[in-house]
């Protein structure tokens, strides 16, 4: 190793602590500031062993667990991003785009007009439809043999997201009963979540972290080529498999717990390959503080634009998503992967 | 000068309201004066307060629109006339202008909200009445009434409805009163994320004010709508109040508290803990009008905080 590469690791370590460091403040502001009218240094008072009881619950009992679930979300968002954009080998590959998001919120729907309540089944019922949704699109996508083609994976994703869109709209017309229920997932927000619904998806969690370590050394091998990987002993339609599996269960756990939430596994994958290089391994690191980091303050803009009521928080990453993929575009340098 | 014209003008609205009892079978609406038939047989009603009025005033209809978040007219309506022979054409959002032109009406009953597009293809099918309701306010369902009414020639029917309705209500207060029940009363409609409060000047807060409970909104409520934005779980001791009325578009309240009371911020208010929720039809409560609905709600009313 060249002492060149050993200052650069070395200043990647830096780098990614002061990442987390940032995170960390981020997530205390966001038990500090809300739309209620505990103010920052109530809460701070709370932080630092107060007993107020109204105060108390607002920092502990809603501010706490939504920047949790935030933090989980952010991660499993830039995380999967990074990995679809490195199995789609295409820098716009976004799991909202690509029909994740769509199939989580149809699947969420159907089970809704076919009578179940929103309480229960929804987190497995929003990862399989994730998972569905994924398989069409990228099915769609290797059959015409255009894999490598950006332009065509994002048309085939957009195509089937709208018509997935279209078939959960057809679907609430049918059943207008569902649609209020339903409207929650069409934009998705972390306001009312509830740390029980985190729980129940830690073990896909737990299990796509297991899998991704495992993936992560071949997926980076896949970068130079199918055959090369091949030649390293690497099984590509495995790998390839695996990665859909855990991006489908990591934006449906994500999804399932705070709808959808589009751009953030656009664009966190673009800044962690900023910080990171091109290695798929460096970038899953860097997605880890930068992902939560996104989420978690765009929902902290989101509680004070207009209380006492909020923004969905969707819809903020989607105005700050939106400017970053047209500026991906308008660059003609489309970094490869 | 500014006097003179002032007194000029109450003396001519005087005069055209004079001319107007006068011709009876001619209305003021929104529209315009138009000219309806002397005994109306084939009445289409486009407004659950319109479906409302006529059967409080003793007509059948033949067409009316389903009920908001259904497929169909509100259970209640089911108590009053059979419901298989009304036939729907359409939802409030969307008429079905031909179901409305193959049912060959002689009277249509519509809501203030139709449009002047929609009107001029209404009013060539049938004489339109379309009340005079501009934004909300607590009293604009019994003008409303009364203008459907006179279109129905059955004044006298609907304000002995309206009549009845001030009666229960003025008596329900007492009752209340002697009851020591009463206090302030938000109604409410939970949503996923938190909850939405009912504007205090509509239909629905407007009966559950008469019987003597203090209904607020707190300025929540920005003028011209119907119910603020989905409120911050934060800003749930916003409707800590001593009555709490909780609804969903659907009919079934319980489902709403069920939902909300997942959530803990809910069940920490004291409303919540002293069990003065009261789950409500929202199909009655914030979606209908008219007398009928009146005596609904105040049944509602009666049986929660009188049982």
């Amino acid at each position: 190793m060249t002492v060149s590469s050993l200052t650069q690791r070395f200043e990647q370590r830096t780098l990614l602590l002061s990442l987390l460091t940032a995170l960390v403040a981020v997530s205390v502001v966001s038990l500090l500031v809300g739309a209620g009218s505990v103010s920052p240094l109530q809460a701070l008072s709370i932080l630092l062993g107060s007993e107020d009881s109204d105060a108390h619950f607002v920092v502990w009992g809603l501010r706490a667990p939504r920047t949790l679930i935030g933090i989980v979300v952010g991660m499993a968002l830039g995380v999967s991003g990074a990995l679809l954009q490195a199995v789609a080998r295409n820098p716009l590959a976004e799991p909202g785009l690509l029909g994740v998001s769509a199939g989580a919120a149809f699947a969420v729907a159907l089970a809704l007009v076919l009578g179940s309540s929103a309480a229960t089944l929804r987190i497995s019922v929003a990862q399989l439809g994730a998972l569905i949704g994924c398989l069409c699109v990228l099915g769609v996508a290797r059959w015409r043999g255009v894999g490598n083609d950006p332009v065509r994976l994002v048309l085939a994703g957009a195509a089937f997201s709208a018509l997935l869109g279209a078939m959960t709209a057809l679907l609430l017309l049918f059943d207008q009963r569902s649609a209020d229920e339903v409207r929650f997932w069409v934009i998705g927000s972390l306001a009312g979540r509830r740390l029980e619904d985190l729980i129940a998806v830690l073990p896909s969690i737990a299990f796509c972290t297991l899998l991704v370590a495992l993936i992560a050394r071949p997926l980076s091998a896949l970068a130079l080529g199918e055959r090369m990987a091949s030649g390293l002993g690497h099984h590509p339609q495995l790998i390839r498999a695996l990665v859909v599996l855990c991006v489908a269960l990591l934006v449906g756990a994500a999804t399932a717990i705070a709808g959808p939430i589009i751009f953030v596994g656009l664009v966190v994958p673009f800044v962690a390959r900023a910080f990171a290089g091109p290695d798929i391994r460096r970038t899953l690191w860097f997605c880890l503080p930068i992902g939560p980091l996104i989420v978690v303050s765009a929902d902290v803009i989101s509680r004070l634009v207009v209380a006492p009521s909020e923004l969905p928080l969707g819809v903020l990453t989607a105005l700050c998503g939106a400017p970053v993929l047209i500026a991906v575009v308008r660059a003609r340098r489309l970094p490869m992967l | 000068m500014l006097r003179s014209v002032l007194r000029l003008g109450l003396a001519g609205v005087l005069l055209s309201s004079l001319v107007a009892n006068a011709h009876a079978r001619e209305l003021d609406t929104a529209f315009g004066e138009i000219e309806v038939p002397d005994a109306p047989q084939r009445v289409v009603t486009l407004y659950e307060g319109a479906l409302d009025a006529t059967l409080a005033a003793g007509v059948t209809p033949i067409g009316a629109i389903a009920s908001r978040g259904s497929n169909d007219v509100a259970a209640y309506i089911g108590e009053h006339t059979d419901v298989s022979a009304l036939e729907m054409v359409g939802v409030t959002r969307e008429l079905n202008i031909e179901a409305v032109l193959r049912l060959q009406p002689d009277l249509i009953l519509a809501a203030p909200q139709l449009s002047e597009e929609q009107y001029q293809l209404l009013s060539r099918i049938a004489p339109t009445v379309v009340p005079k309701t501009s934004g909300f306010s607590r009293d604009s369902w019994k003008a409303e009434t009364q203008l459907f009414g006179q279109a129905l020639g059955k004044e006298a029917e609907i304000d002995e409805a309206l009549e009845n309705v001030e009666q229960r209500a003025a008596e329900l207060n007492e009752r209340l009163s002697d009851a020591n029940v009463g206090g302030t009363a938000y109604l409410v409609r939970w949503m996923p994320a938190g909850p939405m409060v009912m504007s205090s000047e509509l239909f629905s807060t407007g009966v559950l004010a008469s019987t003597g409970l203090i209904v607020e909104d707190e300025g929540l409520v920005s003028e011209g709508s119907a119910h603020s934005d989905v409120l911050s779980l934060e800003n749930l001791s916003l409707i800590d109040s001593d009555w709490l009325f909780l609804a969903t578009l659907n009919e079934d309240g319980q489902q709403a508290l069920d939902a909300a009371e997942q959530s803990n911020a809910f069940t920490r208010l004291n409303v919540v803990q002293q069990e003065h929720v009261v789950p409500v039809n929202g199909q009655v409560w914030s979606s209908a009008s008219g007398p009928l609905a009146a005596q609904a709600i105040l049944n509602d009313i009666e049986q929660a905080l009188l049982p």
